[in-house]
């Protein structure tokens, strides 16, 4: 099967079980997904239906039992620096400042540091934390500190951009900001995004294309591409009948 | 309200004044009920105290007796970080490491640093060798115990995030496990060296010429229980002023630890 060129990342017919002592618990069940160079894809479903282990496999942290994740036409075989994660728990190193923190991936790759600094510097200011380079994410608030996790993947450069329900964990005032934050980011330094939410708004506000996902097990029940230009309103009729649509055919309790 | 405001303004220094009248006062009274000979009265161990810093005990001063029981201290102590760090971390790093050495560890880990004492003896003879020896596996054990669980207990996410940026092994270890294990390895530090202090103390009790171990025995052997309590009054400030010295310097290596005070 030929690769088509502008697919940037793709999931063929993944499968994967957890075992405990008593049971085999099937998360994922043959799932397959495409995306695009550049697209905004939104993975939407209810919690523990296995998109954080989609994720996880797609960056290599874990490995599917049966299926495989391409990347630019090659196997993934494990994390790399190519595909960028942004956690739901921010994951950001407490004993590092945010410039640390941000030119993390950089001092890793072995740039010298006023080349790191300068790329650090310009994603800080990007997420607005220009002021809080030096201090550190105990001292920051939860949307801050997920800035800080933005601007660290960001910085990277990585070429997909995976965020686990980043704003999973904000307030929901805090969560709009963000949305439209990432949207602004995004605008102006595209890459391949795929974003997991349980949050059907979320979805819609951000997505180019929303993949729905159904439970135990996990799989892509149906997709839905939304074409309406952003940014978005969430009072736009268009928006409501896509939010009807998707809220149908979801189930988003647990 | 008023004395409430001026017990929060002046708790600070004044809660502790008044917590060393009550013991010293307690003490006065317990002095009086029992009787001069078997415990002194603060004053008696004060005048004492006075005394002992201007003579010289077994041919040492005061100050060259604390000399010798902080090099013994130090010596061992430093030697313990040395090796006990590094095995800890290792132990907490590396599951097959882990599998081979706990179960020795695990063994010797329950003896008390006392329980060496005769056979450092026996070993090392009546230098310093068995003194430094006892203090150094006091620390030692509190060092590869704390480095190990703070290894073990580094957070996986951020293990997760570090390879997502293709930090190899060894990035993950000096860049993330070793920094995130720090506060508890710390906490570890100030522990390790109140075990070396007080196995110091228990070394020179059992047989040494100098060291404020030998200057309680001193006391006893020549029955002068002011003498005894001015020694414990040494041990405890010693041990206090080291304990305070290292929170500042933990402050001074972890500067991203909010729950210090």
């Amino acid at each position: 099967m030929a690769q088509r060129p502008d697919i940037k990342i793709e999931c063929r017919n993944i499968s994967k079980m957890f075992l405990t002592e008593q049971y085999t618990i099937n998360v994922l069940d043959d799932v397959s997904l495409q995306v695009q160079k550049n697209e905004f894809v939104v993975v939407l479903g209810p919690g523990q239906c296995g998109k954080t282990t989609l994720l996880n496999c797609m960056a290599g942290i874990i490995m599917p039992d049966e299926g495989k994740v391409l990347m630019d036409g090659r196997e993934v075989t494990g994390p790399g620096p190519d595909r960028g994660v942004v956690f739901q728990q921010y994951a950001l190193f407490p004993w590092k400042t945010v410039m640390d923190n941000v030119s993390f991936g950089l001092y890793i790759k072995g740039v010298d540091k006023p080349k790191r600094n300068e790329t650090a510097q310009k994603y800080i200011d990007l997420v607005g934390l220009q002021g809080f380079e030096k201090s550190y994410p105990h001292q920051l608030s939860g949307g801050m500190k997920q800035r800080v996790g933005l601007a660290r993947a960001w910085a990277n450069g990585p070429d997909v951009l995976l965020m686990d329900e980043p704003f999973g964990a904000l307030d929901a005032q805090t969560r709009y900001a963000m949305e439209k934050e990432t949207l602004s980011i995004w605008e102006k330094d595209k890459r391949t995004v795929v974003f997991v939410t349980n949050n059907v708004e979320e979805a819609i506000y951000l997505g180019d294309r929303v993949v729905v996902m159904s439970c135990m097990p996990g799989h892509v029940k149906s997709q839905y591409p939304i074409d309406i230009p952003k940014p978005r309103e969430y009072t736009d009729p268009r928006f409501l009948e896509m939010r009807r649509k998707i809220s149908n055919d979801t189930e988003l309790s647990l | 309200m008023i004395a409430s405001g001026f017990f929060k303004k002046g708790s600070k220094l004044f809660l502790p004044l008044l917590s060393v009248a009550v013991c010293l006062s307690i003490w006065e009274v317990l002095h009086l009920i029992i009787g001069g000979d078997f415990l002194p009265s603060p004053y008696q161990v004060f005048k004492e105290g006075l005394r002992m810093f201007s003579v010289k005990i077994g041919g040492n001063t005061v100050w060259v007796h604390i000399y010798y029981s902080l090099r013994r201290v130090v010596i061992a102590y430093l030697l313990g970080a040395v090796t006990g760090l590094p095995l800890g971390m290792y132990m907490g790093w590396n599951r097959t490491f882990d599998k081979v050495v706990k179960p020795v560890f695990e063994v010797l880990r329950p003896i008390p640093p006392i329980a060496w004492i005769p056979i450092a003896i026996l070993w090392l003879g009546i230098g310093e060798g068995p003194k430094i020896f006892i203090c150094y596996v006091g620390a030692f054990v509190i060092f590869v115990l704390n480095a190990y669980t703070g290894m073990r207990y580094t957070d996986p996410l951020l293990i997760a995030a570090a390879r997502t940026y293709g930090a190899s092994r060894r990035q993950q270890l000096f860049n993330v496990a070793i920094p995130a294990s720090l506060p508890s390895v710390f906490a570890g530090v100030q522990n390790a060296l109140s075990m070396s202090w007080m196995c110091v103390l228990a070394a020179e009790l059992v047989g040494a010429r100098e060291g404020v171990g030998y200057l309680i025995i001193q006391g006893m052997d020549m029955y002068k229980p002011p003498m005894i309590m001015v020694g414990m009054i040494i041990i405890g400030i010693i041990g206090a002023s080291l304990a305070v010295t290292l929170r500042w310097f933990e402050r001074l290596v972890c500067p991203w630890r909010r729950d210090l005070t």
